[in-house]
């Protein structure tokens, strides 16, 4: 063991608090999925604890399971695309000193957001968006008068809903016109 | 290369093996007798002498209540499991309720702890490699299902200490498998260990680049293993003398036993040669003295439909892995199969079937995880190998999510399953009462909302952080899990950055004075057939 990467290893472990995820697997914020992968195999190659299972110095082993401990987190979070996505804007936000660890509090926010654009999406509604998934499929298969009536039931469990209008005004635009006195 | 040496120790329900990796090639330790598994049998002789292995597996029949065998079953469970239940109804030793939900086993006036017991079976380990080797042996890497919860883990390694061992480190059966195939050399591949013990089921997926073996997903039944294939053997032969003769051989337990030898050889018959004759002369009597016997055939056919729900449950836990790995079958690039069963043609026949591929056997299942953790025993020893670069490397991953008890029985995640290991996460907690001096919290593993469908780590109290109203003090609680999959966790007060006190309250495993008794308590017991 030489003198560098002991201090390389200090130094390491006392700026942790100051480095965000990307610092600490050494990548760049663009990086890609592989380049993740690949930084976290390189990182574990040099910091993995097992290399260091037979040093004396029970300090410096602690040290480098410190820093194993914040690679392992930082992979966690950033080779999952909702959580990095969330943590990118986080770290380059005004409160970047606050964030550079993902917390519970940005944990649930994730899983709020993924929820607010499945409502965006599909309705806020569970009988909206199932009706509203059903217009979709309907509307596909260029079978109107189901639509229609889906998206109008759809309507009254979400009345504002201005996707619904969109798609019901779509809809009723391409269903062909009938006139509803004439006798066939 | 230092002079020091540690072995690798793969502790299996039914069997164990040991290994150690001389002069850089790992290799199976054989007893005197050339054996190379040993039964995880413990009995207790009249002369208070030990004898453990295969042996010992004898006198299962002839000295049952003072033997002890599947004992990885019941370790670190509490007393009210299902499984523990199961085990008191056919076991022919006794299981008895020790302190804080414990299990105990009580062989003549003595109760002996559960990692007490498979601490004898690592002392015997420990005895054949330095019989063969012909020096001390004090470290060694133990294995243990990928599937085992933290109380488990614990459990394992207690005993390891108990058994005088250093415990190097916990390691997964599947990675250690993973590892004695020696992959790492080459491209990056997609491999998947199916390993079926005698008494568990672990799945694990992992991706392995150069000298870096990561697991992506592992999943598991700990209830699901070779024993319950002979259980269905069992209950047939049973079924069929109950009509025959209007006795059941399960009401005995001598009858039992036999029935089990019978149904596990039968087993291993059907899978060797597609047939098996199943006689056993003089099971039982009848009330009038008649003397009868068992004697039966069973075909492959037969067989494979008695297990065919057994293997299919085998794949459901494939199914949920690959999905954890969001990988497809046809994404894998080699299987390997780990465990006595998987010998049996009809596993090998459907794990074929399910991944279209040929399963790799190069390494007989029963010693490919002594051999793995033996590798990895010696990486840890060797500090010269980090510097030379030729170490492998192990990321494993936790295969529980980590959870604390909420309000009305719920419970709140804190560490995803398959997040890898080690790892750290902090959660705060406040106080809910003006004045108030400890906050307990309760740790859980498992899959559920609620707190009964979880397995509950323990429960702990932390004291000595500031008074003061309530919600004012702020305690962050930090949950670690170590390298072996053990959880950790301490607390701190937030505003002070005091380190509050951590007592466990409720735990199934031994405490620090209970281990240093059974320690002594095992120095002193001899094992039967080695020189002290």
């Amino acid at each position: 063991m030489n003198i560098e990467f002991i201090m390389e290893v200090e130094q390491r472990a006392a700026a942790l608090e100051r480095l965000d995820y990307f610092e600490v697997l050494r990548l760049p914020q663009t990086a890609g999925a592989d380049e993740v992968k690949a930084a976290y195999y390189r990182e574990s190659r040099t910091y993995h604890p097992d290399r260091y299972a037979a040093l004396p110095s029970p300090q410096l082993r602690d040290l480098i399971a410190r820093i194993y401990r914040r690679i392992n987190e930082a992979y966690t979070v950033l080779r999952d695309d909702a959580k990095r996505q969330r943590y990118l804007a986080d770290v380059t936000g005004p409160e970047r000193e606050r964030k550079l660890r993902f917390t519970e509090a940005e944990e649930s926010a994730v899983k709020e957001e993924q929820k607010r654009k499945l409502e965006e999406q599909y309705g806020r509604t569970p009988n909206g968006r199932k009706l509203y998934a059903a217009a979709l499929k309907d509307a596909d298969g260029k079978r109107w008068d189901a639509a229609e009536r889906s998206l109008k039931a759809a309507l009254m469990y979400e009345p504002e809903n201005a996707k619904f209008k969109e798609l019901l005004a779509q809809v009723q635009k391409s269903k062909p016109r009938v006139d509803p006195y004439k006798i066939r | 290369m230092s002079d020091d040496i540690a072995v690798g120790i793969d502790l299996g329900t039914s069997y164990s093996c040991v290994a150690a990796a001389l002069d850089g090639a790992p290799q199976v330790i054989p007893n005197e007798w050339g054996e190379h598994t040993h039964a995880s049998v413990v009995s207790f002789l009249a002369d208070g002498a030990v004898l453990v292995g295969n042996g010992a597996k004898k006198n299962i029949i002839t000295n049952a209540e003072n033997t002890v065998y599947s004992a990885k079953r019941l370790i670190g469970r509490f007393f009210f499991a299902d499984e523990v239940k199961k085990a008191q109804a056919v076991m022919p030793y006794q299981i008895v309720e020790g302190p804080n939900n414990s299990v105990r086993v009580r062989v003549g006036k003595r109760d002996f702890a559960i990692p007490e017991i498979s601490a004898l079976v690592l002392k015997e380990m420990k005895a054949v490699a330095e019989t063969a080797l012909g020096r001390d042996v004090r470290k060694a890497v133990v294995t243990c299902p990928a599937y085992f919860n933290d109380n488990q883990r614990q459990a394992t390694r207690d005993a390891g200490r108990i058994a005088g061992l250093e415990v190097l480190r916990i390691i997964n059966e599947p990675t250690a498998a993973a590892l004695a195939y020696g992959f790492g050399k080459d491209i990056n591949q997609k491999i998947c260990i199916y390993d079926l013990g005698g008494g568990t089921f672990d799945v694990s997926i992992l991706e392995i680049g150069k000298d870096v073996f990561e697991v992506l997903a592992t999943a598991g039944d700990t209830y699901l293993g070779g024993d319950d294939f002979d259980d269905r053997i069992m209950t047939w032969l049973a079924e069929d003398f109950l009509r025959k003769h209007q006795l059941d051989l399960r009401q005995n337990k001598f009858c039992l036993q036999m029935l089990k030898e019978a149904s596990e050889r039968a087993k291993i018959d059907v899978g060797r040669e597609g047939a098996a004759q199943i006689l056993v002369p003089g099971i039982c009597q009848t009330p009038e003295g008649e003397v009868l016997e068992l004697r039966e055939s069973l075909a492959a056919e037969q067989f494979n439909r008695m297990v065919m729900d057994l293997v299919q449950r085998t794949f459901k836990v494939c199914d949920e892995a690959l999905q954890s790995a969001r990988f497809t079958a046809s994404d894998i690039d080699a299987v390997i199969l780990v465990g006595g069963p998987t010998r049996l043609p009809i596993i090998r026949n459907s794990v074929r079937h399910y991944f279209q591929r040929e399963p790799m056997t190069g390494i007989d299942p029963d010693e490919v995880v002594a051999l793995g953790a033996s590798i990895q025993a010696s990486a840890l020893l060797d500090a010269g190998a980090a510097a030379s670069g030729q170490a492998s490397y192990l990321l494993d991953v936790t295969p529980l999510t980590l959870r604390v008890g909420t309000v009305g029985g719920f419970t709140e995640r804190i560490i995803d399953k398959n997040t890898p290991i080690p790892i750290e996460k902090s959660k705060t907690f406040t106080t809910s009462r003006d004045g108030q001096e400890r906050v307990k919290i309760r740790v859980y593993q498992g899959e559920s909302n609620r707190a009964d469908g979880c397995e509950m780590l323990g429960e702990f109290e932390f004291t000595g952080f500031r008074i003061a109203y309530r919600g004012e003090v702020q305690i962050q609680v930090t949950f670690e899990i170590d390298p072996n999959g053990i959880v950790n966790v301490s607390a701190t007060d937030v505003e002070t950055g005091q380190r509050a006190s951590t007592t466990i309250n409720l735990s199934s495993g031994l405490s620090e004075q209970d281990i240093r008794t059974a320690i002594d308590k095992n120095a002193e017991m001899a094992l039967s057939g080695h020189a002290a």
